[in-house]
């Protein structure tokens, strides 16, 4: 799970991290008013919430947007309404959204900071090591490409759970920064609070970018981006109540509230059911080898209940550009006569007038096709993803 | 021969009164496999599917020498249950819940290091040796004993290996599935080298996907051995399945590695890599 900047940067208050003062605004009049609240003669930045990167490169999809990024710094407090009123209830693209970008409902207004330096800092899941990385960098910008082009230009330093940020580490980052050494006292506080906030949140990631040093030598986090465990929530129910479902598509949304995965691509016509990631990746390779492509795909694994599966399998079913469906189920686990169950309730509720292809393997695949069989659904079966693939594709093509 | 469980492991069930655990439990002893003990500590003392129950992994592993742990306890529990049987003294433990948190997951990464044991899993179909032990949820009518080794992330595919071995008439001498959880128990390379030592095993069938780089490391360790057995690859997915975590791996990691760049790898190391799923058939067919 994601939150906006606004969320994160009050979690990390909460751990002593310096933040600028600011304030969350939803309406052009509220932004204007709030900038008072902040200070009477500016700069002040409006950074639109949205949960995506790279921001002050963005674009607005709207004309009346034109010219403005995700991030604006205003110098006159007049101008303040006229930026918000043009940023909100617009959409922002992007190098990490879809080109449809995404919608700003609301914007964060803090305090311009001037700093002498920043700098990257973000704290990482490390997959490969089993460990938590920190990750340290000069440079703020791009940082996903300077990675790949000059990778020793990116300090890592990895820790176990059990390991403390200590002396020794701080001393390497503030050579590695070219920090006087005055600076080691805040900046050995700064990385052990942002250490203790990652691990305490049960984060996957979590991003400072920039870390501003300011004349003042405090270190100031001027974003924020935290990535949780979805798995370690039900440890924090506070943060659970800062989703913002607004972010979400709404079937993404009933599709989880039954404990499914449901994701829509661009482009596409085929809806693929399935039982587990792998599988879905595979079927979409194959698909594109075919020249064909998915609208979307539900992963059903784990599934236990016959309703539940029916339920999710409506989201897919009515989605408008499914124009065939490929149910490619292996089980293990998932028992094949309860997807067939869940499919024949489901039609039974929303009828059918598209191609349907199922593919079942494993547990209680018999029981699955007898119950297919016993209802008399003008499904296609297949003994392998290649001819439930070929099936498909050729009544498709028939149907049109 | 086969690797790591065979008729003689003695199996231990954690969580084996749940009602999935019973199911598959059942399933499993049908199987073959030869199931000793189950630990519950609400009906200690009894029997559950025949399977006399115990109130600890402990007092279970004194009475019944069991030498391996099937866990079927939800995620949240994953991490105590691991830290019971590593202290009773097990070796190999399989995990299947899926949705271990992922600072559970390293703890328990580090703890099942400090015991010298092997943790199959999380997130996982488990282990399966046919006509011998299942300690996992794979299907039973799917699985031929033969001379292939397969290991891999993801279950489904897994699965689908299996099928496409028996349609080639060839079989599987052990199955594992190392789970497709951020944190792995145990990684590729292990078990690539487990299949080499085992004279059952002629060739390999290894399933990778993209995201963490768990294929890179077995590619390096497979371009090491000297008398390798052939290695089958195919790696999967695609970017927008994983754009969360693979922000931050791609720094981690030295930049963005691509689907491409994991099948080059394993082409350098001497690897036979698919690009379809659909192509193992052909090149199993071709390998017989």
């Amino acid at each position: 799970m994601n939150i906006h900047e606004y969320q994160a940067k009050k979690l990390l208050k909460d751990f002593k991290i310096n933040t600028p003062k600011g304030f969350v605004s939803y309406t052009p009049l509220e932004t204007s008013n709030l900038a008072k609240k902040i200070s009477f003669k500016g700069p002040w930045v409006l950074k639109a919430q949205i949960q995506a990167g790279a921001r002050a490169k963005g674009h607005f999809i709207e004309k009346e947007a034109e010219g403005l990024c995700g991030v604006e710094i205003v110098k006159k407090h007049k101008d303040i309404f006229g930026v918000a009123d043009k940023m909100l209830g617009k959409n922002l693209v992007t190098d990490q959204t879809s080109s449809k970008g995404k919608f700003v409902s609301r914007i964060y207004i803090e305090e311009y900071t001037k700093t002498k330096q920043s700098f990257y800092l973000s704290f990482v899941i490390n997959r490969i090591k089993a460990c938590i990385t920190l990750l340290v960098a000069n440079q703020t910008d791009n940082i996903v490409d300077l990675a790949q082009k000059k990778p020793e230009s990116i300090l890592r330093i990895h820790f176990d759970l059990n390991q403390k940020v200590s002396h020794q580490n701080v001393l390497q980052i503030l050579e590695f920064l070219h920090l006087a050494p005055s600076n080691l006292p805040k900046l050995k506080t700064f990385i052990q609070n942002t250490y203790k906030a990652f691990l305490s949140l049960d984060a996957t990631m979590l991003e400072i970018n920039p870390v501003g040093l300011t004349f003042d030598g405090s270190f100031t986090a001027l974003d924020a981006k935290i990535s949780f465990d979805d798995n370690a929530l039900f440890r924090h129910p506070d943060i659970q109540k800062m989703r913002d479902d607004y972010e979400m598509d709404e079937s993404v949304l009933r599709a989880e509230k039954y404990g499914f995965k449901y994701r829509e691509f661009e482009g596409g016509n085929i809806g693929l059911i399935v039982n587990g990631d792998g599988l879905a990746l595979a079927v979409y390779d194959y698909l594109k080898q075919m020249h064909e492509s998915p609208a979307c795909y539900l992963n059903i694994k784990g599934g236990v209940d016959e309703d539940k599966i029916a339920q999710s399998l409506k989201i897919l079913m009515t989605n408008p550009k499914v124009e065939g469906i490929l149910i490619n189920i292996l089980g293990g686990f998932l028992r094949c006569n309860l997807v067939a169950d869940g499919i024949v309730s489901a039609v039974n509720e929303i009828g059918l007038n598209i191609p349907l292809v199922t593919r079942f393997e494993g547990t209680n695949k018999e029981a699955a096709k007898a119950i297919l069989e016993k209802h008399h659904f003008p499904f296609l079966t297949a003994d392998s993803l290649q001819e439930a693939t070929l099936k498909l594709i050729n009544a498709m093509k028939e149907s049109d | 021969m086969s690797i790591l469980v065979n008729q003689n492991t003695r199996v231990l069930v954690q969580g084996i009164t749940g009602l999935q655990a019973s199911f598959h439990t059942k399933r499993i002893m049908a199987m073959g496999t030869n199931i000793v003990a189950g630990v519950s500590p609400h009906s200690a003392g009894g029997f559950h599917l025949g399977v006399p129950i115990f109130s600890s992994v402990k007092d279970a592993v004194k009475k019944t020498k069991a030498n391996a742990s099937l866990l079927f306890v939800p995620a949240r529990a994953v991490k105590d249950a691991v830290k019971e049987a590593l202290e009773a003294g097990i070796k190999l433990i399989v995990s299947i819940a899926y949705g271990v948190p992922i600072l559970d997951a390293l703890q328990i990464h580090k703890m099942v290091n400090d015991h010298g044991a092997l943790l199959i899993g999380p997130n996982t179909p488990g282990i399966i040796t046919p006509d011998e032990a299942c300690l996992g949820v794979f299907p039973e009518n799917i699985l031929h004993r033969g001379h292939f080794g397969i290991v891999s992330r993801s279950s489904t595919l897994t699965y689908e290996a299996i099928l496409e071995t028996n349609r080639a008439g060839l079989g599987q001498s052990t199955v594992v599935g190392i789970g497709d959880d951020m944190i792995a128990g145990c990684h590729f390379d292990r078990i690539i080298d487990l299949f080499h030592q085992d004279p059952d095993t002629n060739a390999i069938i290894l399933i990778g996907t993209l995201g963490g780089s768990y294929e890179e490391k077995a590619a390096a360790y497979y371009g090491t051995i000297k008398n390798k057995k052939p290695l089958i690859v195919y790696i999967t997915g695609f970017e927008s399945f994983h754009d969360d975590i693979g922000y931050a791996s791609d720094i981690i990691t030295h930049g963005k590695i691509t689907i491409e760049d994991k099948k080059r790898i394993f082409r350098d190391a001497g690897a036979l890599v698919l690009n379809s799923i659909d192509d193992l058939h052909e090149t199993l067919a071709r390998l017989k």
